[in-house]
């Protein structure tokens, strides 16, 4: 039995995440089996303590921070546990060009899965034989890696099925959910599921599922129609939907994840960075638009403005840490990076042009670019990316010392495609008339940007977090979605309540109500507490009004 | 206006060299093999040059014909041509068997300018050392046999006209500030600037742009001076160390521990 320990003074560490909120918890675990969560649910269960689970409390919107109970550490699970291939042909022979399947513990996080993955130095022992067999071809095929690429590299992969992570590379690859297919689940009961795509289907908008222990859960989905858009805002559902996919995402509320099972894909032959400036937003947004239609082989596009360059400017010459940066041109007033993954030099040069002549018609130069194809001008402009969010956390922090009530907000809100002019008037706009100073950056391939609001003190602070609201509102008449990629979380709640509106707010509680009704995973995370739990079948049509949400 | 040349070599993409125990020389691993990062910079300093007060810049380099890849690459940031000296009798050099063959491609490169009228070499720029060598020795080598002044290490160029180059060099212990006068040869350390990526535009005179690949007779090489046979230097064996790894635990208190050190340096002494 996994020892239940106090949260003493020792374990302080894990009453945060990287929200930057703190919590409070009575007791902690660190499981290293299955077994053990089923037994720690089991006993957290009968004694009611609600239950806070954590991968690598990377999280931004909090998901991982207790409010109050147990907190449920999986940080120890950390084994892979056997390869299978994804095609094999009729005579029983891999292929090594296709998907590979690994099945990992929740704990493994992702640098090292990666470096594993590479390194072709996976911990095999204890498999089986299908599983070694898989893995010889692995190691004779093609390299292969895993393609969702959530920035912050330790994350735990629990943690970002949990709340669908995504990244630079969705654009191309779509989010997690797109590379899991199959998941093991300990119910807060300690019940046990094995999902596998394909075999736990909803008819309709309902779903049966069977435990391995034999029982029965029925679950009731709700009925709003997802955004035509990245999301990661609530339950997934859709009608005849997978069970697997209303896992993916639940942000710990509906269950644990104890196994996933991971799609890892032949890495392109060809990967080229394309860093494109421009003197003007409208020009970035305009290349934005007509790159999506024009380009094939485009994996990521993101998006830096004018005011996120200007912050890399200052670090540049402050600090000798950022010395390294690339120097950037005067009249470069906004950037956006494409990469193009390609099987053969020749495509990816096709594809060169072909972006050059969009660049150009949409008010760029080609003179103004940066092309990486070689491995260190891959990792400069990596440099280069990832040091935008990391210089603008330097300026709050520095901010902070004056006064410490103030944080980042950050955004995290996209819409369809058609909308991403508009939402970058909106942004525009609303900045200027609260006169507030900001730094934008993101997946603007995706129209999901993350808007930094920078607070000089604490009415800035405020005006921002009301503007966050007005945004809320004005994205879901759009027709998008509150988070994309950080899951909702505490930080969160609010907003998804604007999203889906009370009615359908009450048919996601039902399906946690049916998968937990102890009611002790995740409390605070989608619903604030005080509103569960809410009565099961009390959603009918009566019931408060919608706000701009859709219907199925 | 100013004409530089830049030399540049292919280098292994991997610092984590293997040996293969029987053959005794580098395992390819069958990644390809990229600009020295030195030599990287060597480019950056001409091109910034090149920006700053008029030149041409041509890269050079000796080695397989793969190599002209490199050298595509240096026309994309920056270089206006590309030679590459890719002949089976070049093979098997030392550095001075190389810094022979350099010279003699760039006495042809030379000539070609002389009989262009658009004047002769004003500044060779090697990179410091190649990381697959370390040898640090072609930049100085180069100098003698084209009788160029030769500034090693240069970390910062602070000035350059036409006539001279004001430029600060890595000493053990510090810098030391030293005014060229032209023609000269300097080598540069990695972190003298950085360099630039190409732009789309660069890419496409990169693949456009001309490098030419010259054997041992169109340089005129005087045969015994080159290869294996210019090469004094001949590598007996190559190895990888073992590496001898032990610790001898200290105990006791503070001061017993210091006595302790104190009697093992002079034991080593
Ligand atoms: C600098 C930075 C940049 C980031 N950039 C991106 C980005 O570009 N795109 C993006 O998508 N995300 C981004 N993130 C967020 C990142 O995706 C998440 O931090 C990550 O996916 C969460 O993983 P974690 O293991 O840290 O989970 P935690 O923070 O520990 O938990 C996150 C949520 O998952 C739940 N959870 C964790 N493990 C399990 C489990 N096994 N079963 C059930 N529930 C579980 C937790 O209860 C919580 O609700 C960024 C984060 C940082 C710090």
């Amino acid at each position: 039995m996994v020892e239940i320990k106090p949260l003493s003074a020792d374990y302080e560490e894990y009453l945060r995440d990287e929200s930057r909120t703190v919590g409070s918890a009575q007791s902690i675990s660190f499981p290293r089996t299955e077994q053990e969560v089923r037994e720690v649910l089991s006993q957290m269960s009968d004694a009611g303590v609600p239950v806070t689970v954590q991968g690598g409390r990377t999280g931004l919107a909090a998901g991982a921070v207790p409010d109050g109970g147990h907190v449920l550490n999986l940080s120890k699970m950390t084994r892979c546990v056997g390869l299978s291939p994804a095609r094999v042909d009729e005579s029983g022979a891999i292929d090594p060009d296709g998907a590979f399947l690994l099945t990992v513990e929740p704990g493994v996080v992702l640098s090292q899965l990666r470096k594993d993955i590479e390194d072709k130095n996976v911990d095999v022992r204890g498999w089986d034989e299908a599983s070694l067999a898989a893995w010889r071809a692995l190691c004779d095929a093609r390299e292969h890696f895993f393609p969702t690429d959530p920035t912050e590299t330790s994350a735990t992969i629990g943690g970002m099925a949990a709340c669908n992570a995504s990244g630079a590379r969705s654009y191309g690859y779509g989010p997690m959910r797109s590379h899991v297919t199959a998941l093991r689940v300990v119910l807060s009961d300690g019940q046990t599921l094995a999902l596998r795509r394909g075999q736990a289907v909803a008819r309709g908008t309902s779903l049966d599922l069977v435990t391995e222990q034999g029982g029965r859960v029925h679950v009731d989905l709700p009925t709003y129609e997802m955004p035509r858009t990245k999301n990661a805002s609530g339950y997934f559902c859709a009608p005849d939907m997978d069970a697997v996919d209303l896992f993916i995402g639940s942000d710990s509320t509906l269950g644990v994840i104890t196994q996933v099972e991971l799609e890892l894909v032949a890495l392109p032959r060809v990967i080229w960075g394309v860093s494109c400036f421009f003197a003007d937003e409208s020009h970035a947004v305009e290349f934005t638009r007509s790159a999506r239609a024009a380009l094939r082989d485009a994996k990521a596009i993101e998006y830096f403005d004018a005011d996120a360059l200007d912050i890399l400017r200052a670090q540049r010459r402050a600090s000798t840490a950022f010395a390294a940066l690339p120097e950037l041109r005067d009249d470069a007033r906004a950037c956006v990076y494409v990469e193009l993954q390609c099987e053969a030099e020749a495509e990816a040069t096709e594809e060169l042009w072909k972006l050059g002549d969009v660049l150009t018609s949409s008010g760029g130069s080609e003179d103004a670019t940066w092309v990486a194809r070689t491995a260190v001008d891959r990792e400069t402009q990596r440099f280069f990316r990832h040091a935008v969010p990391e210089s603008v956390n330097m300026l709050i922090d520095e901010r902070r010392k004056s006064d410490p009530t103030i944080t980042k907000l950050g955004s995290d809100m996209s819409v369809p495609d058609e909308c991403l002019p508009a939402v970058m008037r909106m942004y525009r706009e609303t900045l200027a008339e609260q006169g507030l100073q900001s730094a934008m950056w993101g997946h603007i391939g995706n129209n999901h940007l993350h808007v930094n609001v920078l607070p000089r003190d604490a009415g800035d602070y405020a005006r921002g977090k009301e503007l966050f609201n007005r945004w809320a509102r004005s994205v879901t008449e759009m027709g998008g979605a509150v988070s994309a990629e950080h899951g909702v979380g505490k930080m969160k709640r609010d907003f998804l309540r604007t999203m889906y509106g009370e009615r359908h707010i009450r048919e996601m509680a039902r399906v946690k109500a049916q998968l937990d009704p102890a009611h002790i995973l995740g409390l605070g995370n989608l619903f604030p507490p005080d509103t569960l739990p809410l009565p099961v079948g009390s959603e009918a049509a009566g019931h408060a009004t919608d706000d701009g949400t859709r219907e199925a | 206006m100013m004409n530089v040349m830049v030399c540049v070599k292919a280098v292994p993409s991997t610092t984590e060299v293997k040996m293969d125990p029987v053959t005794k020389t580098i395992v390819r691993d069958g990644r390809q093999s990229v600009i020295n990062p030195f030599d990287a910079s060597a480019l950056e300093v001409a091109v910034r040059i090149k920006e700053r007060l008029g030149a041409t810049v041509g890269v050079m380099s000796m080695g397989i014909p793969d190599t002209q890849r490199i050298l595509r690459d240096c026309l994309a940031r920056g270089a206006d041509f590309g030679v590459l000296l890719s002949d089976r009798p070049f093979a098997g050099a030392d550095t001075l068997a190389t810094s022979y063959a350099l010279m003699r491609g760039i006495d042809k490169v030379r000539a070609r300018w002389a009989e262009q009228g658009s004047g002769d070499l004003s500044l060779v720029v090697c990179g410091k050392m190649a990381v697959d060598g370390d040898t640090a020795q072609i930049g100085p080598e180069l100098a003698r046999q084209l009788g160029f002044a030769c500034v090693t290490s240069v970390c910062e160029v602070l000035e350059a006209t036409e006539g001279a180059l004001r430029v600060l060099r890595e000493v053990d212990g510090g810098h030391e500030e030293v005014r060229v006068s032209l023609p000269a040869l300097i080598t540069v350390t990695k972190d003298v600037c950085n360099p630039r990526m190409p732009s789309i535009t660069g890419v496409r005179f990169g693949m456009q742009g001309p490098v030419d690949v010259w054997g041992a007779a169109d340089v005129g090489a005087d045969p015994g001076r080159i290869g294996l046979t210019g090469s004094p230097t001949q590598v007996v064996r190559s190895f990888t160390p073992e590496r001898a790894s032990g610790s001898t635990p200290i105990e006791g208190d503070a001061h017993e521990q210091a006595r302790a050190i104190v009697d093992m340096i002079k034991e080593m002494a």
